[in-house]
């Protein structure tokens, strides 16, 4: 599966025409051909396609993913110490932690926020608060996300100047303590999680709704009205434990959608993420970055699909005591 | 959850205040000189490394800029004058120059500066092995040497009329850190020292760079203390922090300029405009090769077409000017005296019926086959407006024109490099030196070469030859002025116009000059400075 | 479909997207200019008498251009759902339907395609093809087809077992005809609402590409380019930035509404 993936990715970088020599200094007269020539020969790109993929499996097999060739052998993905014990910092090592950091807040703000909603709405099915959730959770996932975050950063960083703006830290961070200095981090991100999570909620809640009512009909929940039960019991302990059910699964399936950053996000908000690193990666035809990522992807992608099969499983009663007989 | 958030927005609401105090203050009032303060500015890329002739970036060699000197530098007027060079002597057969150095200089890590630098550098751009594609100009340099360790004699096998300039763009890097390093993996690209008025002093990765002044600076430390680059890639980002006061200059565009601005007196209490004559000019380009533009009238015909001022007006909300050679209007190289075509559809047409053309069903055709080809440009909102507008007057007269807009790797690689175009919308810098023999040489049409429209004329071939070796002014002089304007004749490409610079920097920057020279306003940048009163509170939060 | 007239969300989608369908059919009678024609003397007009939606930077009138932009718009939501749809109807169908080897091989496709985040894969195709109105169409369409090809073939998996189908294989009915006959019709109902959903997807996608510089090209007007253009100014011309912004927000809307009103149909009948 991941050679799949690898070989479908590599093929398909190299079907775009260029490569990294055409961009830099491409039209600039003071550069010439002979010397762009001499470039693509020491990045191996003038050997055909089948033996360049070759060399590169052959270095990820012993975990080196290279070096970018756009910022000149800065190391793809982690930090290296050279001879002098210098430290150049990685490309993905750099920019997945923030990236992390926005996604992990987002997926928690997106299933803690659509839990509520989604409950209130599936027991006032069909009546207004309902009505109104769903139009709200829709309207969310309708808005375009650059309009409203340009919109946003206009009235809450220009006219108002509530908020930050763009990038992640204020000026004269290093002059601050480390509680202030996450305070301005959070301040920071306040705006980019917000404008991720507002698409995400529609999804999610409908469809805790949706299983909420499914389950809300199930002779059981009769059953246990029947018995006299108070019904915030009923609702919460019986009928939302197992709506949740599939939410795992749902959680463990979003692992891979973890390390993608929205590029259009990151590119307003000045955010140096991984969403940025790969759209300027493509641009630049900046191969090892690329590829680097996708494998990543989908290592975490493979790993997402067991996590979310295993927690199901555990989850699940039913299957836990099947497979404890 | 619900609690954090709030209080969270508390928290901002006592901490950021910060636009109250800004109106309040009268940023016109006059001020001494004085040193310190931080400049804020933004880019919208990252530098990939600060070894400027590795590196191909423009956010590279902008930081680069700051942070390293060349032998030579030009001055306000565009005059060469001496960088990390006291003075420099031409030889009377043009074929050696002497540089001598400035004595007693350090670098930022005080270790001396000396022609061991000179020679190191030099060998570097030209060594195989290293990684740069500006390697050309430095070869032509038969021998340097080191005669002391403040003299540097480089010379050529034949009379070089555009080294100076090349000695003007080749940061000198320190022997001592890198004589053992391999220069393109060297930690140095990332942790640079220099001898220019600033030194690195940190960097955020995808974040902000910070430079800061230079005390061993060769011409002197600087006013301003620091300087900090945000990397804000959008610039619908960067308008909005400036407005907010977040950053303190920028290059803005016409409608930023013209409407923008004039509309929101807040802004002209802190903000200032300037606007001086830009660097580079945008053209439409036929390619020769292909029918029907290697026909000198229909490209004439074309080029009477196009209203140049139409363009001007309305891409640039008339902040630019033509041109009619591919210097800077206002520099000693311009070529006034060549005559403009004017804008005339109906010459146009004459021309074209002239060449055999007639109209049908509005287009114009020749034996059955109809006018018409397609515009290619790459990612570039200018270009785009340009043709477009382009493409509304040639239909007017009967052309049929489309437009292709396409992400710069692949126009580079698929059509540009393979001569699969028809027309095409760039453009090219305006250069300080007149040689122009990569681009208009009958030489460099091979692929990945710079005369990619396929220009061929044997007299400017000769030109071009002499003036790159002709070092006496007026005389080189009269030989661009007959390039320019064969080149103008022939019509291989429009000129559509050069822009001019458009910056907007915050008032509390003293120093600027308000008439710009013809180096540009950033040319004095080291003599700005920021008064006490108006600078940013750094330390609070 | 009385399900969707009794819900009033649902209703309000399918008027809304019967407005804009409108709207966009008879773009060319309704615009009061040619969406083209450039008028240096009104550049960045605010809205007025004659331009009520104002003007671009090239003095276009911005209202014909939202009304020929609603066009491209659905055009190319439509187009590339209709492929995506198309691709995921053969495939899911094939899978369901013959299971064993060539299920799993289609399944591991699916797979392979969603662990590669979708919009990473348009861009990258994007940024190497030219971005013409056909190929943006083209790639939506081949980065989309997996939802639908798990649906169809979830249905046909829980169809396949039933009595009809067994009937119809008794008598001898061949596989297409069954295929064809007996269980596509009866696995529509997910299909249309992923179709429906998809639109409202295409259009998002296209105002991001356009954001990206990468959507439809100049001089054809879009929703996402008409909004992108004005966005370095959009404190000064606010009219480019509200216009586009709230039609992509309305039509958006409209098709997700609709969509879950069709599934509650759908859904309530299953």
């Amino acid at each position: 599966m991941l050679i799949g993936i690898s070989l479908i990715s590599f093929f398909i970088m190299h079907l775009a025409p260029g490569d990294i020599t055409s961009n830099e200094s491409a039209f600039n007269p003071k550069a010439s051909e002979e010397s762009r020539q001499k470039l693509r020969e020491m990045y191996n790109l003038d050997k055909p396609i089948i033996v360049q993929y070759g060399l590169w499996l052959k270095r990820i097999a012993k975990l080196d993913f290279g070096h970018s060739f756009a910022s000149h052998q800065r190391p793809v993905l982690w930090q290296e110490k050279d001879k002098n014990g210098n430290i150049k910092p990685g490309l993905i090592q750099k920019a997945l932690p923030i990236t992390l950091l926005i996604n992990l807040l987002t997926i928690f703000l997106i299933f803690s926020i659509s839990i509520v909603l989604g409950t209130i709405a599936a027991i006032r099915k069909n009546k207004i608060p309902d009505r109104l959730i769903t139009l709200f959770v829709f309207v969310g996932f309708a808005i375009p996300g650059f309009w409203l975050a340009l919109l946003l950063m206009y009235s809450l960083g220009v006219s108002n100047q509530i908020l930050p703006i763009s990038g992640l830290h204020s000026i004269g961070y290093e002059q601050m303590s480390y509680v202030t200095q996450f305070i301005d981090m959070l301040k920071h991100l306040i705006l980019p999680v917000f404008i991720s999570c507002l698409s995400g909620l529609a999804g999610i809640s409908l469809y805790v709704r949706n299983g909420m009512i499914e389950i809300l009909n199930q002779d059981f929940i009769k059953t246990a009205r029947a018995k006299g039960l108070y019904e915030k019991k009923v609702i919460f302990v019986h009928t939302l434990k197992n709506a949740l059910l599939p939410l795992i699964t749902i959680l463990g399936l979003s692992i891979p959608g973890l390390i993608g950053g929205s590029v259009i996000a990151e590119s307003i908000f000045a955010i140096p993420g991984m969403g940025k690193l790969f759209y300027d990666a493509v641009l630049m035809r900046d191969f090892p970055v690329v590829m680097g990522i996708l494998t990543i992807g989908s290592i975490l992608t493979l790993l997402g699909n067991l996590i979310a099969d295993l927690s199901y499983a555990w989850a699940d009663p039913r299957i836990r005591r099947g497979l404890s007989k | 959850m619900r609690l954090i958030l709030t209080s969270l927005f508390f928290i901002c609401l006592f901490g950021c205040n910060k636009s109250q105090t800004e109106d309040v203050i009268n940023f016109d009032e006059e001020a001494s000189q004085e040193s310190g303060g931080t400049l804020t500015n933004a880019m919208i890329g990252e530098p990939n490394n600060l070894i400027a002739m590795i590196a191909g970036d423009g956010a590279s060699s902008a930081i680069a800029g700051q942070i390293f000197n060349s032998l030579l530098k030009y001055d306000e007027n565009l005059e060469f004058e001496g960088d990390l060079a006291e003075s420099w002597e031409v030889s009377k057969d043009y074929k050696t120059i002497r540089f001598n150095l400035k004595t007693k200089k350090k670098w930022s890590d005080d270790h001396p500066i000396t022609c061991k630098d000179v020679l190191f550098t030099w060998k570097a751009v030209t060594h195989p092995d290293t990684r740069t594609p500006y390697g050309s100009d430095y070869q032509l340099v038969s021998s340097a040497e080191c005669v002391n360790d403040y003299q540097f004699i480089a010379k050529y096998n034949e009379p070089y009329a555009p080294a100076l300039e090349t000695w003007a763009s080749l940061h000198i890097l320190p022997e001592h850190l890198l004589k053992n390093e391999d220069i393109n993996n060297t930690y140095f690209s990332l942790n640079p020292v220099g001898s220019n008025y600033y030194a690195l002093d940190s960097w955020v990765t995808g974040q902000q760079l910070k430079l800061k002044a230079n005390p061993n600076a060769i011409h002197g430390k600087p006013l301003i203390d620091n300087k900090v680059s945000r990397i804000i890639p959008d610039l619908s980002s960067q308008f909005m922090e400036l407005i907010a006061g977040n950053i303190d200059l920028m290059s803005i565009n016409p409608i930023q300029y013209s409407r923008v601005f004039p509309n929101r007196s807040e802004l002209n209490n802190k903000i200032n405009l300037y606007k001086e004559m830009g660097n580079g000019y945008t053209y439409f380009g036929f390619n020769l090769n292909k029918k029907p533009f290697d026909d000198i009238n229909i490209r004439k015909a074309i080029s009477y077409a196009i209203d140049r001022q139409e363009i001007i007006d309305g891409v640039l909300l008339g902040l630019g000017e033509e041109i009619t050679s591919p210097y800077k209007p206002g520099t000693y190289w311009e070529n006034k005296n060549i005559k403009k075509l004017s804008f005339n559809p109906q010459k146009a047409k004459e021309l074209l019926e002239k060449s055999g053309y007639h109209l049908n069903n509005n287009i114009y055709e020749k034996d059955g086959i109809p006018l018409s080809f397609e515009i290619l440009t790459n990612q570039n909102k200018q270009r785009e407006m340009t043709a477009v507008l382009i493409q509304r007057r040639l239909q007017d007269i009967g052309i049929d024109v489309s437009i292709r807009v396409i992400e710069w790797a692949s126009f580079v690689n698929r059509f540009i490099k393979t001569g699969e175009f028809q027309a095409v919308v760039l453009g090219w810098s305006l250069s300080l030196d007149p040689d122009q023999y990569s681009i208009w040489h009958s030489s460099q049409q091979g692929p990945g070469q710079f005369n990619f429209i396929g220009y061929s004329n044997k007299r400017v071939d000769d030109l071009l030859e002499k003036g790159r070796q002709e070092l006496n002014k007026e005389k080189r002089k009269a030989i661009y002025d007959e390039f320019s304007a064969i080149l103008y004749e022939d019509q291989p490409i429009v000129y559509l116009y050069a822009g001019y610079g458009l910056s907007a920097i915050h008032k509390k920057i003293k120093g600027v000059k308000k008439l710009s020279p013809p180096a540009g306003i950033y040319h004095n940048d080291y003599e700005w400075f920021v008064p006490t009163k108006f600078r940013r509170n750094e330390m609070s939060l | 479909m009385k399900k969707i007239i009794k819900n009033p969300l649902a209703l309000a989608g399918l008027i809304i997207i019967l407005l804009i369908a409108i709207l966009a059919l008879f773009a060319s009678h309704l615009s009061p200019y040619d969406p083209n024609y450039i008028d240096i003397q009104s550049i960045l007009v605010p809205p007025n008498k004659q331009h009520i939606m104002g003007t671009d930077a090239l003095g276009r009138d911005v209202f014909s251009r939202m009304l020929h932009g609603a066009q491209i718009s659905l055009l190319v939501g439509i187009v590339a759902v209709g492929i995506s749809t198309l691709i995921g109807i053969i495939l899911g169908s094939i899978a369901g339907f013959y299971r064993g080897i060539t299920d799993t091989l289609i399944m591991r496709l699916v797979d392979v395609m969603l662990s590669i985040p979708s919009f990473f894969l348009i861009l990258a195709v994007i940024a190497f093809l030219t971005p013409s109105i056909w190929n943006i169409m083209i790639v939506i369409g081949l980065t989309s087809w997996m939802g639908v090809t798990r649906l169809v073939r979830a249905e046909f998996l829980s169809l396949k077992e039933r009595d009809f189908i067994l009937a119809a294989e008794t008598i001898g009915a061949s596989d297409l005809r069954i295929i064809l006959t007996h269980l596509l019709p009866n696995s529509l109902g997910p299909i249309i609402v992923s179709t429906v959903l998809g639109v409202a997807s295409a259009v998002l996608i296209e105002s991001g590409l356009s954001f990206l510089g990468l959507g439809v090209q100049a001089p054809t007007a879009s929703w996402g380019n008409i909004l992108t253009d004005g966005k370095e100014y959009i404190q000064f011309a606010w009219w480019l930035s509200l216009f586009p912004g709230l039609a992509i927000l309305i039509t958006v809307l409209g098709y997700n509404l609709l969509g879950e009103g069709l599934r509650d149909n759908f859904d309530q009948n299953t």
